[in-house]
């Protein structure tokens, strides 16, 4: 739930480039791929294009430098299961040539319409995902979904919303003993209790002994956007508008005050 | 290929969704208003602001949990946050709305908890920098401020952050002061109307303090209050004539204040002079420091101002919560406030004049033992010849409590016995500038939580604890009294006889943070941090 933001956040703050001595090196890109299976790849994926983590092949799009890559993987990134790392600083360098190796170092071509994109986005998205402090919240924050996922997997997404579910927001409903039925999101778990943001976007914990049942389901709550929903070249759009959302830092100032604050 | 009627759900899902994001917008449990604020202990699922309401009280109607069974008392869930501040404690107090608690902890984290089970939604934690200056020294948070889904956070570099309450996002982030300089941000802000009022730490170092007031919508800043004048403005006169001076003076607000929406006054507690313990260069009464200022709420501007310690040389920050109730006094009803001080004395003050209706010891303090008839201390002992209430003084900014039916003020006292030695050092932005060091004869101190009769200023009762303590105090309408003390019990008492009913061990000391109170199915819940864990005890 909190990988993809905040390792977001570490590494695309900017910075100076830094040489790598292990850059190019095809011993060090070598053992650099072997080491990333072994201790990243179970979040990472093992095409290093994200699962539970972010993709990290579009690390370098962002003049990212490869001394602020090394530094995530060496201090970690707090708030998520992103920990730090205790080995030698010659592994890091090889896990970091690898991974500038299979680098999508070109952005990948998006010549959709950011701004039918965005049209597209508000009528259709915006109600559970929210971009820079507007829209809903059942579904992951995407303020910064660019600096993180591939079109690829985006496309997976939008097209097939229930093929995968990303952490903290699986699908569940919650069937209370007089036979109510609360659909939501899962916020967390234990043998007793339950945590959830329900469809009306409230947190709220439940003790499993006050329940009837508790159904996983395999149906997100998110409609899969299939092509006579939302034909190709609106897809392209969409991406379009997502390949913009890739800023650092505080987000951006809500721009009106929200009907419920007074 | 999927089935069609799949398709048909998910967009059933989809309208059902927006269906409920339009009565969202309606009816909402979890948004608070202002009227909520106001409402304080009115909704007891709630606990809406660092004191529960605004009269700073901390005596909470509910009535589960009675003298009579409260030795029952049991945890009932913990949780461990995983960070500690060194040298501290615990001292967040936590909200609760609609069966979510909202803590703040050390280090800049603070997590969402379901109430029920302290099981976390979210977590957040600030990326701080590795130069941190009192943030450093004391990395602590005393909890959020809330209004409507936005919590308000102040952070150790010294900013102000507003929260998504669903989330933990950050929805803007603005610097309060340079912490280079040597400020932080502790305090939990007080959201009152429209305003989110923030208060500074860093007194300690030589910056100047403030009190703010903040849209909180955007974190634009509305008005600011300098708790040390400039250069030509009244109280500039109390310092020497030296502007460089009062841009340092100190006179830090890390302890949120009270406030009277009838009179649309903020009452605040101010911080020591800078430096702390030498005095020879701010020669002087050093106003608007170590006094209770009262503030009209719109403008930012003084109404009144009392100095508890003129002229301190001790770290006896009035950083303290000032506490709102209507009094009998002298045969006439007054609306008053009441401070029980860092200098050892426990004041009742006319709340719409500042005329000191009363200023008795609480301790053994040998500083002074009365005011004169102009409100002034008679001051005996300036520190040099012992056995004066230590740098943390005879209470400190561990909230205490007030029962309006018992007419009784709860707070934990502590005895201690120290000689000040001053020290003349150079004063540069950025460093620790006490110049002097405190020596202390632990021998003969003690803690012990007090009953002051409000209207007299007499000790009713007292329970002692072995050693000098820093729990905030939480008094119930049942006629309970819960605090904790430096061994790590956390304990309840009778309001009426000071009898103890129930402890536990919690393992850690309960260090300036204050127990909290709330229903939630049915069942009364009392909450309190130590360590770096949060406790919920309940009956069975």
């Amino acid at each position: 739930m909190f990988t993809g933001w905040a390792l977001a956040t570490v590494l695309f703050v900017g910075g100076v480039r830094a040489n790598n001595p292990s850059q190019g090196d095809p011993a060090a890109i070598q053992a650099g791929a072997s080491l990333f299976r072994e201790r990243c790849a179970d979040c990472h994926g093992a095409d290093a294009k994200g699962v539970s983590g972010p993709d990290l092949t579009r690390l370098w799009m962002s003049a990212d430098s490869d001394q602020r890559v090394f530094q995530t993987i060496r201090s970690g990134v707090p708030g998520t299961i992103m920990p730090a790392s205790t080995a030698p600083d010659q592994e890091l360098r090889a896990i970091i040539a690898y991974l500038r190796n299979i680098s999508t170092a070109a952005a990948e071509a998006s010549p959709g319409s950011v701004a039918n994109g965005e049209r597209i986005f508000a009528a259709s998205c915006a109600t559970c995902h929210r971009v820079n402090g507007r829209g809903g919240r059942l579904g992951p924050d995407l303020s910064r979904i660019a600096a993180t996922q591939s079109n690829q997997v985006l496309t997976r997404a939008i097209r097939d919303a229930s093929a995968s579910f990303t952490s903290g927001y699986e699908p569940i409903t919650l069937v209370t003993r007089d036979g109510h039925q609360i659909r939501g999101t899962r916020k967390g778990e234990d043998a007793f209790s339950i945590q959830i943001m329900d469809a009306r976007e409230r947190l709220q914990g439940y003790l499993k002994e006050t329940l009837r049942d508790v159904i996983r389901d395999n149906k997100s709550l998110m409609p899969d956007f299939t092509p006579d929903r939302l034909s190709d070249p609106d897809l392209n759009d969409l991406l379009a508008y997502l390949a913009t959302l890739r800023i650092s830092g505080p987000p951006r100032r809500p721009q009106e005050t929200p009907a419920d604050l007074r | 290929m999927r089935e069609p009627i799949v398709r048909y759900g998910g967009v059933m899902c989809l309208l059902a969704l927006i269906g409920s994001a339009f009565i969202r917008a309606q009816e909402d449990p979890t948004t608070v208003t202002y009227q909520d604020l106001l409402n304080g202990f009115k909704n007891p699922s709630s606990w809406l602001t660092y004191s529960g309401d605004y009269s700073g009280q901390r005596h909470s109607p509910l009535k589960q949990i009675t003298p009579e069974n409260a030795h029952r008392l049991s945890a009932h869930w913990t949780f461990q946050t995983e960070t500690t501040a060194r040298g501290r404690g615990f001292e967040s107090t936590p909200l609760v709305v609609d069966g979510v608690m909202y803590v703040t902890g050390p280090n800049g984290f603070a997590w969402a908890l379901d109430a029920r089970s302290g099981r976390p939604f979210w977590r957040y934690r600030r990326e701080l920098p590795a130069n941190l200056t009192y943030g450093a020294s004391a990395p602590v948070n005393r909890g959020f401020g809330i209004l409507a889904d936005r919590l308000f956070l102040t952070t150790l570099d010294a900013h102000l952050v507003a929260l998504d309450t669903k989330t933990g996002n950050v929805l803007w982030d603005i610097e309060l002061a340079d912490y280079k300089a040597g400020h932080s941000a502790t305090m939990a802000p007080l959201v009152v109307k429209d305003k989110v009022i923030v208060g500074i730490s860093g007194g300690d170092y030589p910056t100047r303090g403030f009190l703010d007031a903040y849209d909180p919508t955007n974190g634009k800043r509305i008005w600011r209050f300098y708790t040390v004048p400039g250069a030509g403005e009244p109280g500039s006169e109390t310092w020497p004539a030296s502007p460089e001076l009062l841009a340092r003076g100190g006179g830090a607000t890390w302890v949120t204040g009270s406030y009277d929406p009838e009179l649309n006054t903020l009452y605040w507690g101010t911080g020591n002079p800078n430096p702390d313990y030498y005095g020879e260069d701010r020669k002087g009464e050093n106003l608007y420091t170590c006094s209770l200022i009262a503030i009209d709420a719109d403008t930012g501007k003084l109404k009144w101002h009392y100095q508890f310690t003129p002229h301190d040389l001790h770290d006896w920050d009035s950083n303290h919560v000032p506490v709102l109730a209507d009094l009998v006094i002298g045969g006439q009803r007054r609306k008053v406030v009441m401070v029980a001080n860092r200098n050892g004395f426990f004041y009742v003050l006319d709340r719409v004049t500042g005329k000191v209706l009363l200023g008795k010891p609480f301790t053994d303090t040998t500083w002074a033992r009365e005011l004169g008839p102009d409100g002034h201390p008679i001051v005996l002992n300036d520190g040099s010849k012992g056995c004066l209430p230590d740098n943390w003084g005879g209470t400190v900014f561990m909230p205490p409590s007030f029962d309006p039916a018992l007419g009784l003020f709860f707070v934990t006292a502590r005895e201690t016995c120290a000689t000040f030695v001053p020290e003349k050092q150079v004063i540069a932005p950025g460093r620790f500038s006490l110049s002097g060091t405190v020596r202390r004869d632990l021998a003969k101190a003690y803690g012990a939580l007090r009953a002051i009769d409000a209207a007299t200023g007499e000790r009713r009762w007292e329970f002692k604890f072995a050693t000098p303590s820093f729990g905030g105090v939480l008094s119930t309408a049942s006629g309970v009294v819960f605090d904790g003390d430096n061994e790590g019990n956390f304990m309840a008492f009778d309001a009426r006889t000071g009898a103890n009913l129930w402890h536990y061990q919690t393992g850690s000391p309960l260090w300036g943070g204050s127990p909290i109170t709330y229903m939630l199915d049915g069942r009364q819940y009392v909450v309190v941090g130590s360590g770096s864990s949060i406790v919920a005890y309940a009956l069975p």
